[in-house]
């Protein structure tokens, strides 16, 4: 099945083209504010680079954050207009399964895999997966926005004093000093496992991943946190 | 102008809007309002709007090309709101219109918000040709346009602050109305009398027909600040009055241009056109003057997308793959409307 994978959660947008197991290639775009805004003329140079019409395409992949607002909509609009001008289905991938999906082909059974994108705001979108037999993830934290620090402690009280945990992404390396305090490893940075691969939302459909392409947010708009705040509702 | 049926899609601000547009003929046009979700800020949250849009955006399409009697291999052309607007929402429709058309390497016409609400009247039934003066007056915008050419028309003034619809909704939550304001505001104001407050006139700017109306909304304050609680028939005045000193001047600088440049007709749009008193002083004022009133039915003088299918008839086409480029603009172009 010849599958169309794009990611725009980062500022670092991926895409990528397979054809049953094997990939026919990749590109990266960015990374930069904004880069989410040429992800279509990407697609477009990639698709022509392999001589693949867009209406040869099978299905679509989307990876549905968290990550920017922006840049998130913009590539989750792209693919479901994509599938809805093309006829073909549209499959969403939570993006972090993405980024934990390579490092966990690398890491032991029973290692804690933390995928972190930078959230600004001095938080970090994360979750954390359980590594098993032949790297299957098992989600541990659901996709959230945290500090680094509050969000290490938690790491560690809920891997056990001794558990390896790995942290990746832009996050891992933002949140780096919160991470190394609570024994969280984090790869140097510049490593290709801190980048998150269009083909790896792929490689998480194979594992039964998929879901709707409704996007993860992982935070309130800002006026719905100061209203549920006048309300007394609390955020 | 396009051959046949092009898609027109609109996203800048709270309206998630579809329309199946063939030359001056509207063969279906769906809005989505967003006006409920917004209604608990008490104005338009850029988020939210964005958010919405997304989750909305292909359910509408569908609807429109359903409603239209078409399928997306009859498209000749597929028509986008690029400015100005909302970044977040002008993006998800900027970027689903690319996507859609770049499939089938159909062209894609980026069009400017503000001449939508100018073409508007050009669609049947109205029809309008030009020459003819257009006020757009809504929540975002208020202007005064001199249409000799619907490809480029002339900016003759324009607001120095707040734009007529929100000058109106801050009126109307002061008086203690909910939001969105207009429609509450007209209605309590059609028991008030007009004439019992005078509210500065909402005039200004340095070209002649500029208008302003931070005045206004600042002189009502101080009313309701110094009059304490205000009785039901004092609040009724206030309405009333308060809507005038708004309605009024631009009924007035939109027929006095129209004898200014010895043109027939005159044309309304954007939200505020739906205020039956700016309808009523607009008609009454045209009838004297001789002039004839386009006043689309009120889904098409409130954000919509068949404006935009209408506006794309004259705007240039962009060629696939050139649009791939294509971005969305929050501002509207220096000078008013890009030619
Ligand atoms: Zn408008």
């Amino acid at each position: 099945m010849l599958t169309f994978a794009l990611d725009t959660s980062t500022p670092s947008p991926s895409l990528a083209i397979t054809r049953g197991d094997a990939l026919l290639g990749e590109l990266w775009l960015g990374p930069e504010p904004g880069a989410g805004r040429r992800v279509l003329e990407g697609a477009h140079h990639l698709l022509a680079a392999l001589d693949v019409d867009f209406r040869a395409l099978e299905r679509i992949v989307v990876g549905v954050g968290p990550g920017g607002f922006t840049g998130l909509r913009i590539g989750l609009a792209t693919a479901d207009a994509l599938g809805q001008s093309i006829g073909c289905a549209v499959i969403g991938v939570v993006s972090l399964e993405a980024l934990a999906v390579g490092l966990a082909e690398t890491v032991a059974v029973g290692t804690l895999v933390v995928p972190a994108h930078d959230a600004r705001r001095r938080e970090l979108f994360a979750a954390a997966y359980r590594v098993g037999p032949g790297a299957e993830l098992t989600e541990v934290v659901p996709p959230l926005a945290l500090g680094p620090a509050p969000l290490a402690d938690r790491l560690r009280i809920l891997a056990g004093a001794d558990a390896p945990i790995i942290a990746v992404g832009s996050g891992a390396i933002v949140g780096g000093e919160a991470f190394r305090a609570a024994g969280i490893e984090v790869p140097p940075a510049g490593y290709a496992v801190h980048r998150l691969r269009a083909a790896a939302l792929i490689a998480r459909i194979r594992a039964g991943a998929g879901r709707s392409t409704e996007p993860i947010y992982a935070r309130l708009p800002d006026a719905e946190v100061n209203r549920r705040h006048a309300a007394g509702e609390g955020a | 102008m396009i051959d046949g049926p092009l898609l027109a899609i609109e996203t800048s601000c709270d309206e998630t809007a579809a329309a199946i547009v063939d030359g001056r003929r509207v063969r279906s046009s769906i809005i989505a309002s967003q006006a409920a979700l917004h209604a608990p800020y008490g104005g338009v949250v850029p988020e939210v709007a964005a958010r919405h849009h997304l989750g909305t955006i292909n359910r509408v399409i569908d609807a429109a090309l359903a409603a239209g009697g078409v399928g997306l291999d009859d498209l000749q052309a597929i028509a986008v709101t690029q400015r100005p607007g909302l970044i977040g929402a002008l993006l998800v429709g900027v970027s689903t219109a690319k996507a859609l058309a770049c499939v089938r390497r159909l062209p894609l016409i980026s069009v400017d918000h503000l001449l939508g609400h100018v073409c508007a009247s050009w669609l049947e039934p109205v029809a309008l040709d030009p020459p003819f003066v257009c006020l757009i007056a809504s929540g975002g915008h208020t202007r005064l346009d001199l249409v000799h050419d619907l490809a480029a028309p002339e900016t003759l003034g324009q607001t120095i602050d707040d734009a007529a619809g929100e000058a109106i909704d801050k009126g109307a939550r002061l008086l203690g109305l909910g939001y969105p304001g207009g429609p509450a505001l007209e209605q309590l104001a059609r028991s008030g009398d007009r004439t019992a407050h005078r509210f500065p006139i909402a005039l200004g700017g340095k070209r002649v027909r500029d208008f302003s109306f931070a005045g206004v909304k600042t002189s009502l304050l101080y009313v309701i600040r110094d009059e304490g609680p205000l009785s039901a028939r004092r609040r009724a005045d206030l309405a009333a009055s308060y809507q005038e000193a708004i309605v009024g001047p631009l009924a007035a600088r939109l027929l006095d241009a129209a004898r200014e440049h010895r043109v027939p007709a005159v044309a309304l749009g954007g939200g505020v056109a739906a205020n039956g008193r700016l309808r009523e002083l607009v008609t009454e004022g045209a009838a004297r003057q001789g002039l004839r009133v386009a006043m689309p039915e009120i889904a098409l003088c409130t954000d919509n997308a068949a404006m935009i299918g209408a506006a794309a008839q004259f705007t240039a086409v962009v060629p696939w793959p050139d649009y791939l480029r294509v971005d969305a603009i929050p501002t509207a172009p220096p000078g008013g409307i890009a030619a």
